[in-house]
């Protein structure tokens, strides 16, 4: 077992809140360099250490909290992984998220942390550099992710800690809850809070000032990142996003694409949007830019509202996710209700893309007869009205009543539970809320949203070599605006290069793609593991038989062709078959021989 | 206007158009990219720049100054630093680092270079342990003499309440202007530009306000950045929701 001449420590922290110990856990170079880190190394330990039908609430499940050989160096843009089974879709997702927790995690001389066990009474840990330390939450409990985060640095006396807590909704296990990153950033589409709430866990805080990332080949690995960021600084692709950030995509997908999420996928045209969007962020609302570590984009905007009801609520609003699922699909034509819901998520720690979506869907429900407002302890949901749909994400986030509980469940469940035809509205695809996305008008999104392990994730990657690249964007843990998405073509070997240089490795641009083709693949046989297979990837009833009624992409739809042109693409590039199964050959070349046993056990348990 | 330095895989002259082409079949987003380049200005180019204009003289970089409304908080001031002191970047060695004021505001907190020094009129060292190079206006840290952790009397002299100690050695981390270029305001400006200019700049700005800067603390640069950007909301309190649930 190698240690790693650079990029890593070697050791991952590995936390036991059972025990409320904490021991370093070796990681080899080989391991890294066959999964990278973050969203990869997660699906190696899950598939290493986990057997089919894991369950989410497990005493050992883990949350591994990642982030990459990049995060804390001179290469651009940070993001940290979270990796966990999620309670919602019963299988291993993963969410990615920016601030600056990454690189705090690599100074403090960790490659990553693991977090198993359940603790007896509400606990929360800090890392500074080499020391764990349990404290108490019980007085956290309860208090919203923005309280919580502020007690933190009061309690740690460092304002620059970096923290990740869960809001009232994991508390209580609402399904749709997330993990927010120092107060503003969010890590939602795992699922972790309510793995975090079970496990009785609030949160943690990291600091780190003694360790640097060890770097092999410092000129090597300069150069290369210099060429990575230079060309995001000299490129004009992003003056847009430095601009607008997503929110000023809202107004671009509306106006051009077609693709704006309106009242749960009815429509994609909503001229509303001119109301809630980036444009008029820009001119009454943004006060001010925030960027991740080393990132020259600052895509985040704060912003004060100036009056009325929700005067003096500071927010970071809308972004293109928020503000379309909480924004143009709930019909909301007032900048600063919107703006409240989206806050009222963070506070709550709710993921704002599948809260939004339960709430679109239960409107649509209500107007169509399929819920009366007695199911939902006397709510009527309807298009545009803020103050309901305030009070249902209290619900939900509160697990409050009888509505809540069942709210907080999710659309998948939730429709089930209903009936009535109900499926044709709800939009789910492996169990998890669609994005903002509309897929009829903005057709290549279709394989983010059934290709990627997640399902129903906008951030999968459009297109199968987008999959891939995503995937290594991901372990890498650098944010895919600054870095496969403006280095296009040459992102295999500005990575390699950047490797190459920071790691000690030999990786050719070939190995970048077998790298990406083996982390989906990890994650492609823990999905089948769980039955996944051809049937899950698809979109959901409505894209397939609705046309889209008005907009520039008018009676757009997404056809059967559509469909198995992308599965054929898809399954041809990774090497798995027809049915969307890795082939042993695919695994046999991708140096995962040992994991065919599990596979054909999953092929012979589900018959595929 | 010197002409930027393209990176080297770009040197087969990629245009623009030709990256986004490259992404539009690697990435499938060219809607997305071409979208938002589209809906950009184009970037004036080099407005910033801390290179002149062919013929005059470069500025002689010996004050820096701090538009700190601009800040995004981005710490690529920290992590040149600590690469061009230290060889890697460590943020926690930096010369120069970002406070956060109620997260809501971020503050570049660093050496304003004030004439008079205070810093090294505490010093109680003979010879001074920190002394300014006459050349670039730097200030010089002796190791060999400096006293470290013990003393830090310039932390205590210091108006900005800038010095930090060095968490390995303990001595104070003090801005020595990296012998007349100043790499951080190198990495704010080249990045910095849309829709505002950068925070960090290689000149006093003249009449005396580096003098008049230098005894805002971080807290209270934080505390007016709050009032300026966030009224009425000034301790980035969280308004929604009200009410909420208390422990179990």
């Amino acid at each position: 077992m190698a240690t790693p001449k650079g990029g890593n420590f070697g050791k991952v922290l590995e936390i036991d809140l059972s025990k409320l110990t904490y021991k370093t856990r070796p990681v080899s170079d080989e391991i890294l360099q066959q999964y990278i880190g973050g969203r990869g190394l997660g699906a190696y330990y899950a598939l290493t250490e986990y057997k089919a039908g894991k369950n989410a609430f497990d005493e050992n499940a883990f949350v591994f909290v990642g982030p990459g050989p990049l995060s804390g160096t001179m290469a651009v843009s940070h993001r940290t992984c979270f990796v966990n089974i999620s309670p919602l879709t019963g299988r291993l997702n993963h969410s990615e998220c920016g601030a600056h927790i990454a690189s705090e995690i690599k100074f403090a001389g960790w490659d990553g942390i693991y977090i198993k066990g359940k603790a007896k009474k509400p606990t929360w840990f800090t890392v500074v550099n080499d020391k764990v330390e349990f404290k108490d939450a019980s007085r956290m409990w309860g208090k919203t992710t923005d309280e919580a985060h502020e007690m933190m640095i009061k309690e740690m006396k460092d304002p620059e800690i970096r923290t990740a807590v869960i809001g009232p909704a994991g508390e209580n296990g609402a399904l749709q809850a997330n993990v927010i990153v120092e107060r503003f950033r969010a890590a939602s589409r795992s699922n972790t809070g309510p793995v975090f709430g079970d496990k009785k866990l609030k949160g943690f805080a990291v600091r780190g000032t003694k360790y640097a990332v060890p770097v092999a080949d410092n000129a090597k690995f300069l150069a290369a990142a210099r060429t990575g960021k230079e060309i995001n600084i000299a490129g004009e692709a992003w003056e847009g996003l430095k601009r607008w950030g997503t929110g000023g995509l809202m107004e671009l997908k509306h106006f051009l694409h077609g693709s704006l999420i309106t009242k749960n996928f009815q429509t994609t045209w909503y001229p509303d949007v001119v109301k809630i969007g980036g444009e008029e962020a820009a001119r009454t609302f943004w006060k001010r830019h925030s960027s991740c570590t080393n990132c020259p984009a600052h895509c985040l905007k704060l912003g004060v509202i100036r009056d009325g009801k929700y005067k003096g609520l500071v927010a970071e609003s809308p972004e293109y996710e928020s503000g379309g699922l909480l924004g143009s699909n709930l019909g909301m034509t007032k900048f600063d209700e919107m703006t409240a819901l989206i806050e009222a998520c963070d506070a709550y720690g709710l993921d704002n893309i599948s809260t939004g979506g339960t709430l679109g869907f239960l409107t649509e429900a209500m107007e169509k007869g399929a819920i009366k407002p007695a199911d939902l302890d006397g709510l009527k949901p309807k298009w545009g009205d803020c103050d309901t749909y305030m009070a249902m994400i209290r619900k939900i986030a509160l697990r409050e009543g009888k509505a809540g509980k069942f709210m907080a469940q999710g659309v998948a469940r939730m429709s089930k539970q209903i009936g009535k035809g109900s499926d044709a509205y709800a939009n789910v695809v492996k169990g998890r809320e669609l994005a903002a996305h509309d897929p009829r008008g903005d057709k290549i999104r279709a394989y983010s949203y059934t290709m990627g392990t997640n399902g129903g994730d906008h951030h999968e990657g459009q297109g199968s070599k987008a999959l891939a690249m995503t995937a290594m964007a991901d372990s890498l843990c650098s944010c895919s605006f600054t870095s496969m998405l403006i280095w296009g073509a040459n992102t295999d070997k500005i990575v390699t290069d950047m490797l190459n240089g920071l790691c000690g490795w030999n990786m050719k641009p070939e190995d970048y793609w077998t790298t990406a083709k083996r982390i989906m693949t990890a994650e492609r046989l823990l999905n089948v593991r769980e039955g996944i297979s051809s049937k899950d990837d698809r979109l959901p009833k409505r894209f397939f038989t609705e046309k889209l009624p008005a907009g520039p992409k008018k009676d757009a739809i997404f056809t059967a062709e559509d469909q198995k042109k992308m599965e054929a693409d898809t399954y041809g590039f990774f090497g798995w078959d027809a049915k969307g199964i890795p082939t042993e050959a695919t695994l046999k070349a991708y140096g995962m021989d040992a994991f065919i046993g599990e596979l054909n056990a999953a092929k012979k348990k589900y018959n595929l | 206007m010197e002409e930027k330095k393209l990176p080297d895989v770009l040197k087969k002259e990629t245009t623009r158009r030709d990256f986004l082409r490259g992404t539009a079949t690697a990435a499938g987003s060219a809607l997305a990219i071409t979208a938002i380049g589209g809906i950009a200005p184009k970037k004036a180019e080099a407005q910033y720049s801390v290179q002149t204009a062919p013929g005059t003289k470069p500025y002689a970089q010996k004050y820096r100054f701090a538009e700190r409304q601009n800040c995004t908080g981005c710490r690529s001031c920290e992590f040149a630093c600590s690469l061009f002191h230290t060889g890697t970047a460590r943020p926690a060695l930096s010369r120069i680092y970002i406070a956060k004021y109620k997260d809501i505001v971020d503050v570049p907190v660093m050496c304003w270079h004030c004439d008079d020094a205070p810093c090294i009129a505490a010093c109680p060292t003979t010879p001074k342990a920190i002394q300014k190079d006459p050349k670039t206006n730097g200030i010089v840290l002796n190791e060999k003499i400096c006293l470290g952790a013990k003393c830090m009397k310039c932390q205590e002299a210091c108006p900005a309440k800038y010095i930090r100690g060095n968490p390995d050695t303990g001595q104070p981390l003090i801005c020595d202007l990296c012998g007349g270029d100043p790499q951080c305001v190198k990495a704010c400006q080249e990045q910095a530009g849309n829709p505002q200019g950068p925070c960090l700049m290689g000149r006093p700005i003249g009449l005396g306000v580096n003098m008049a800067y230098r005894s805002v603390t971080p807290e209270q640069a934080g505390k007016d950045l709050a009032n300026l950007l966030f009224y009425p909301n000034v301790e980035g309190k969280r308004v929604v929701p009200a009410k909420t649930r208390k422990g179990r």
